[in-house]
């Protein structure tokens, strides 16, 4: 209803609206606020990625959005629709792969299009082609402590793929990895998000990372939580390499700056109180 | 065998990126030397038993124990020969593995469905936990004079005390098997939209499957080891009848031909038993 007033020339996927989330503390029984006052919206295919100081609330945004926990207040909408659990229409890819040990690669994709319902005579077929859309076949018999962490990482995107959700979401996916192994898959994951148009958010602690991956960058402040600035990111070609081109630099440096001040707020924060990671 | 495999791993990466060549390129490495190389494993892996027994035998021939109450390995074995033509030692057999294996069945039919009660709701632990930790701790041979005094000293009685005696290892495993389930995979499958039914029966279940297993493992254990002791204090047949009323009428030879079948049977439960552990446990490494 909003949507027509302030329509531009995109869609808006999700809408984070004012949203604030409280945790309570066990011990203390008081409340420790890890977001407040959030508000930002996800444009319909578009790569966002969300930077921020550690313990600021960025895995806490990406659960609400994935329905995972509810906020304190405010509220959340995809496609108009409020935010009230998990669902097949947005995928999470975590850091720690998160496969099932028990599974093979092959049956660990199928999991996604069993749990969707999908007919069991096409789940096969359908896990075989994203295996290979992240270039994995002639693995799909492997087990996840069969191979090496950019290839779990490869069957976890696959997995979150195949069930066709609308939206990826994306929790510093390739944190984990060697430094090699990352860029070739910041480079793949751009394929298939031009592939398949999906709307992407994506988390990472890496500058670098955000500016070469997202659209648009999201920086967040230091806890509690909030949307600092968002920043546009748009190349005249992204032909060659990216990370030599002297816009690269500036984004980087602008990011940088806005991000100086709350890493330094958010270290004297940790001194002083131990909290959950987010 | 085990380490076959480890040789054929490399490190890929910095961070537990390790994963196994094809199955094809080890093997081509290992197909000359792999003769010599289980031969001098099982030499190795033998020598203590084989001395074992060989000292057995010279020991008491040279009088350094006592024939009679040692006898040599030679007569302990003739006398298990005429147990095993005589037919005798087929149904004290049949009468422990019987009872083991009943009381060990009942174990698992009711232990892992109870585990998995505990392990899943919390109301359920905080109701039976308590009681459960009472029960753990009293020793199941504390309360043998207990079942023979209610249940009788017939079969009824002997298989409870195994059954009791089996559920703990199955029973805490179980509950341990549900509860420490990697949290992210639990999340990873709830944010894939499932309710608590499928997550229990996709994500739970076969997560435990391997600690439980241990623990049916151990139960097997001790289903033998804890039945040998009910034998002993009353019945009219089974090996560890056939130990204790041998030793008590001076048979020495056939005293030992029992403990040599029940040690042998224990051996050999627990390798059937770790065989099929394997098999479903090959994620596991």
């Amino acid at each position: 209803m909003t949507a027509t007033l302030s329509e531009t020339a995109t869609l808006t996927k999700i809408d984070i609206r004012n949203v604030t989330k409280d945790f309570e503390v066990r011990d203390t029984g008081g409340a420790f606020t890890a977001l407040r006052g959030v508000s930002l919206d996800v444009r319909e295919g578009e790569f966002l990625t969300l930077v921020g100081p550690s313990g600021c609330g960025k895995s806490t945004l990406l659960d609400l959005v994935a329905g995972l926990t509810g906020p304190t207040a405010g509220e959340i909408t995809i496609d108009g629709t409020p935010i009230t659990g998990p669902g097949l229409d947005r995928g999470i890819v975590f850091q720690q792969y998160a496969l099932f040990p028990w599974r093979t690669a092959l049956a660990n994709v199928v999991f996604g299009l069993e749990a969707k319902g999908v007919p069991r005579r096409e789940r096969e077929g359908r896990a075989r082609e994203y295996l290979g859309l992240v270039g994995l076949t002639g693995f799909e018999e492997r087990y996840p402590h069969e191979l090496s962490g950019g290839m779990r990482q490869r069957v976890a995107i696959a997995r979150s793929l195949a069930f066709d959700p609308d939206v990826l979401l994306m929790d510093e996916p390739f944190a984990a990895l060697d430094a090699q192994t990352r860029e070739s898959l910041q480079e793949e994951l751009l394929g298939i998000w031009g592939k398949t148009g999906k709307t992407v958010i994506f988390i990472t602690h890496g500058i670098d990372e955000a500016v070469y991956l997202g659209q648009r960058v999201a920086v967040m402040t230091s806890r509690p939580g909030r949307i600092k600035e968002v920043v546009d990111v748009s190349f005249d070609s992204r032909e060659g390499d990216l990370r030599a081109d002297p816009r690269f630099g500036e984004y980087r440096h602008h990011i940088w700056t806005l991000l100086r001040d709350e890493v330094a707020a958010a270290v004297v924060q940790e001194r002083k109180v131990a909290v959950p990671r987010g | 065998m085990a380490d076959v495999q480890t040789g054929t791993r490399r490190a890929a990466g910095p961070r537990d990126t390790v994963w196994r060549e094809p199955a094809g390129i080890g093997q081509t490495r290992r197909a000359r030397p792999e003769v010599v190389r289980v031969a001098s494993k099982a030499i190795r892996k033998s020598a203590a038993i084989v001395l074992l027994l060989a000292l057995w035998e010279v020991l008491p021939r040279l009088e350094v124990f006592d024939p009679v109450f040692v006898p040599p390995l030679s007569e302990n074995l003739a006398a298990w020969y005429d147990l095993l033509l005589s037919g005798q030692l087929l149904e004290h057999f049949q009468a422990s593995l019987t009872r083991s294996l009943a009381g060990f069945g009942l174990a698992i039919v009711l232990a892992i469905p109870l585990g998995l009660l505990i392990g899943w709701y919390t109301p359920v632990a905080d109701l039976l936990m308590p009681l459960l930790e009472l029960f753990r701790n009293t020793s199941a041979v504390a309360l043998l004079p207990v079942f023979i005094l209610v249940l009788g000293l017939g079969e009824t009685s002997k298989i409870t005390f195994v059954l009791y005696a089996c559920s703990w290892p199955i029973l805490l495993n179980t509950v341990s098997g549900v509860k420490t389930v990697e949290p992210l995979l639990i999340k990873s499958a709830r944010s894939m939209g499932l309710g608590p039914i499928r997550l229990f029966q996709k994500v739970i279940l076969p997560a435990a499957v391997p600690t439980i297993f241990t623990g049916v493992r151990l139960a097997g254990a001790y289903s033998i080891l804890v039945l040998l002791f009910a034998e002993m204090v009353g019945a009219k047949a089974g090996l560890g009848y056939l130990i204790q009323d041998s030793q008590s009428s001076f048979r020495i030879t056939d005293m030992y031909a029992g403990i040599i079948t029940i040690s042998v049977l224990g051996l050999l439960f627990n390798l059937l038993l770790l065989t099929v552990e394997r098999r479903f446990s090959t994620w596991r490494t």
